[in-house]
């Protein structure tokens, strides 16, 4: 049984014109994480997270959904019934994730902000203009769907007095820096990923030291250039860097993005690359949500953790 | 029009066949390895690849005009040119010169796969043979080339002996190795070279100031396919046409070089029919080689996709880099692509010979990795092509 595709589709685009996030969740897991923190929520810099780390645990949890679906012979009937009725079948499993993941995902958080403090960085951070940014809609080509969003985010943007925003992924990097200028109109807004951020201010993080492995994403590799900069700050934090067989610039997939159409596609790919990343060690470095997801998915004995809690001595 | 649902339950298939994933491992390690490596032994490659990139772009530009320069020099050099619209217009084109009753001899050419030219020949009565040894192969198993230029990639050695064991009565030992089935379907096929009626083969390149073509291989079956029967009918992509025999050469060398063959065995020239003016200065047609030879230039969506972001993919030089570096088609070859050209460059292919309905369901398993974009020698935007094709597709998907 393969999934109806147009089903998720349309489950992800309607998630996003209703609650602003494309699962049928609490648009609040996108902010809580900074809870009690006392971040500044006023000012011209704001974090930008664009809520990829926070989805990422739900994501997981519809794609093992989808895994049971693919694998029984009525699977695509139960998907669009489930979307139809609003079924519990579904959103509930994407309402309980596992709660150990989105503890990671605050503690990644919280690493970026705590690196971000020690590196001298001004910033706010205001729960009101934070939120996902479309990155999948945009990816899925559902363009209408994501030039509305996108034009939701940049009015909260602004409201919010953003004039520059910090962002930690590759994919809302992108989304940001490279899309929105395109699809909305007189985006003003500078964009700068922490990483680049982190190097500019000639911080000098300090970690646990060891040897590890660098995962790189395509969009940081091939996109945004971003291939010098987490290399040069883990070395600064005190790890000797080892180089899979694919990196920098010809960095290989980790599967990712066909996880919600092709689950089994995607763990094909996932496992070929943890392979390749385990023949060189056991630790592994990744800059991506989506990475650090599905090679972990891939059931390599790798211990794979975010470049942010290497850096900040948590890993 | 395979729906995405079909195009996922073939990819799965794909991915429980051991053999072909087996086959398909043991040759990509290869390829990855050998192009860096070319491109380090021969510096000159990446500045060839530049000149051709610009070269191309400058007559997808040109087209109209390099085709009117084309057909006068077809006239000057012999060469019988047509030019045909669509799919149909190149078969029934090429049926009405060999007729029925013949014997064709082919050497591959993804062109001739995109107008179903074998299957039609052979319809109409023809005999008809594929000369790569991985194209034949194929004709033997009645599937698509799995690889723009390794056609039977998927298969391993058993699995090729068995087919030429079973299809054509070759004796191949228990144990085979290729140069086993390689003895043998030489000896097979020499017969068919000697005795063919017509030869048709594909082109790399054709040059617009001589009307010549450029065809590389390492097989040898080109040289024979364009040189021993009496009549050669070339069918290409009108795209392929360049300003000069120059660049057209340039195009091949670089082909064979992203394509991992370098030098390539032969690059051959073809400008016209084979004559001699050695009794009294007079010029006699059919000396050695063809009596005559036949250009069809297929359009097939090419003009009008120049309309298009797919503008960008008519550059392509068809080495098929890209499909080798694609972490999907790694997994699945050509099964993922369209029905003629498969991989990242085949979606981009089958937008502009069938359309976007057909090629849109295709482009929701790329990954928007970015790989086939830093790889392509002619740095076509391979994946930007694709999502643009995926927005065309998901307006339509969504709204239905």
């Amino acid at each position: 049984m393969v999934l109806n595709v147009r089903e998720i589709l349309l489950l992800m685009a309607e998630e996003t014109e209703k609650n602003g996030i494309p699962l049928p969740i609490n648009p609040r897991v996108i902010t809580e994480w900074a809870e009690g923190l006392g971040l500044p929520e006023k000012g011209d810099t704001l974090l930008y997270t664009g809520g990829l780390y926070q989805l990422m645990p739900y994501i997981n949890a519809l794609v093992k959904y989808l895994e049971v679906l693919e694998s029984r012979p009525s699977g695509g009937f139960l998907l669009k019934a489930a979307r139809k009725l609003g079924l519990t079948g579904l959103a509930g499993a994407i309402a309980k994730p596992d709660r150990r993941e989105v503890e990671y995902s605050h503690k990644v958080l919280r690493a970026i902000v705590k690196l971000l403090q020690s590196a001298g960085v001004e910033f706010a951070y205001n729960p009101s203009a934070d939120g996902y940014s479309g990155v999948l809609l945009y990816d899925m080509g559902l363009d209408n769907v994501f030039r509305r969003h996108a034009v939701r985010v940049y009015e909260s943007l602004k409201k919010a007095g953003a004039r520059r925003i910090i962002t930690i992924d590759p994919h809302t990097t992108f989304i940001m820096e490279k899309v929105y200028p395109e699809y909305v109109k007189g985006f003003d807004i500078e964009v700068v990923n922490y990483l680049r951020l982190l190097r500019e201010k000639g911080y000098k993080p300090s970690g646990n030291g060891g040897r590890v492995v660098i995962h790189d994403p395509c969009l940081y590799a091939r996109e945004l250039g971003i291939i010098e900069e987490p290399r040069k700050l883990l070395a600064d934090a005190g790890y000797e860097i080892l180089e899979p067989r694919r990196s920098g610039r010809m960095t290989y997939c980790c599967g990712g993005p066909v996880e919600s159409i092709a689950p089994r596609l995607s763990r094909k790919i996932a496992s070929m690359r943890a392979r390749e990343l385990s023949e060189k060690g056991r630790r592994v470095v990744t800059l991506c949500p989506i990475c650090l997801a599905n090679l972990s998915r891939a059931g390599e004995k790798l211990e794979i953790n975010d470049i942010s809690l290497y850096l900040s001595g948590e890993a | 029009m395979a729906s995405i649902e079909e195009i996922i339950r073939r990819v799965y298939k794909a991915l429980e066949d051991e053999e072909f994933q087996e086959a398909l491992w043991k040759a990509s390690l290869g390829s990855e390895v050998r192009v860096p490596r070319i491109l380090q032994n021969y510096e000159y490659i990446r500045e060839l690849a530049r000149e051709v990139t610009e070269a191309r772009k400058k007559s997808i530009d040109r087209l109209d005009e390099l085709i009117e320069e084309l057909k006068d020099s077809a006239r000057k050099t012999g060469v019988k040119l047509f030019l045909a619209d669509t799919a149909e217009d190149a078969r029934e084109y090429i049926g009405g010169i060999i007729g029925k009753g013949k014997l064709v001899v082919l050497s591959k050419s993804m062109v001739a796969e995109e107008i179903g030219l074998r299957e039609y020949l052979e319809e109409k009565g023809n005999e008809v043979w594929e000369t790569d040894l991985g194209q034949l192969l194929i004709q033997l198993e009645g599937s698509k080339p799995m690889h723009t230029i390794a056609p039977a990639v998927h298969m391993t050695v058993e699995r090729a002996a068995r087919l030429v064991r079973e299809k054509l009565g070759l004796e191949i030992p228990d144990n085979p190795r290729p140069e086993d089935i390689v003895a043998e379907v030489r000896r097979f096929l020499r017969e068919k070279f000697t005795n063919a009626d017509y030869g048709i083969s594909g082109a790399n390149a054709i040059a617009a100031d001589t009307a010549a073509v450029v065809l590389v291989e390492n097989e040898g079956n080109i040289r024979l396919v364009t040189g021993l029967p009496p009549s050669h009918i070339i069918v290409a992509g009108m795209e392929k046409i360049v300003e000069t025999l120059e660049l057209a050469v340039k195009q091949a060398m670089v082909q064979a070089a992203y394509a991992s063959i370098y030098p390539p065995t032969y690059i051959n020239i073809i400008a016209g029919p084979s004559s001699t003016a050695d009794i009294e200065h007079t010029r006699v047609y059919g000396a050695h080689g063809p009596r005559e030879v036949h250009l069809v230039l297929v359009d097939n969506g090419r003009m009008k996709a120049r309309e298009t972001p797919l503008r960008d993919q008519l550059r392509c030089i068809r080495c098929g880099r890209c499909q080798w570096e694609c972490p999907v088609w790694r997994h699945t070859a050509n099964i993922w692509g369209g029905p003629t050209y498969g991989g990242p460059m085949g979606i981009n292919w089958t937008g502009i010979t069938l359309g976007v309905e057909e090629a849109g369901p295709l482009t929701l398993l790329c990954l928007q990795c970015r790989r086939c974009d830093v790889v392509c020698p002619v740095e076509i935007p391979i994946s930007r092509i694709i999502h643009w094709l995926r927005r065309q597709y998901m307006d339509r998907l969504l709204l239905s």
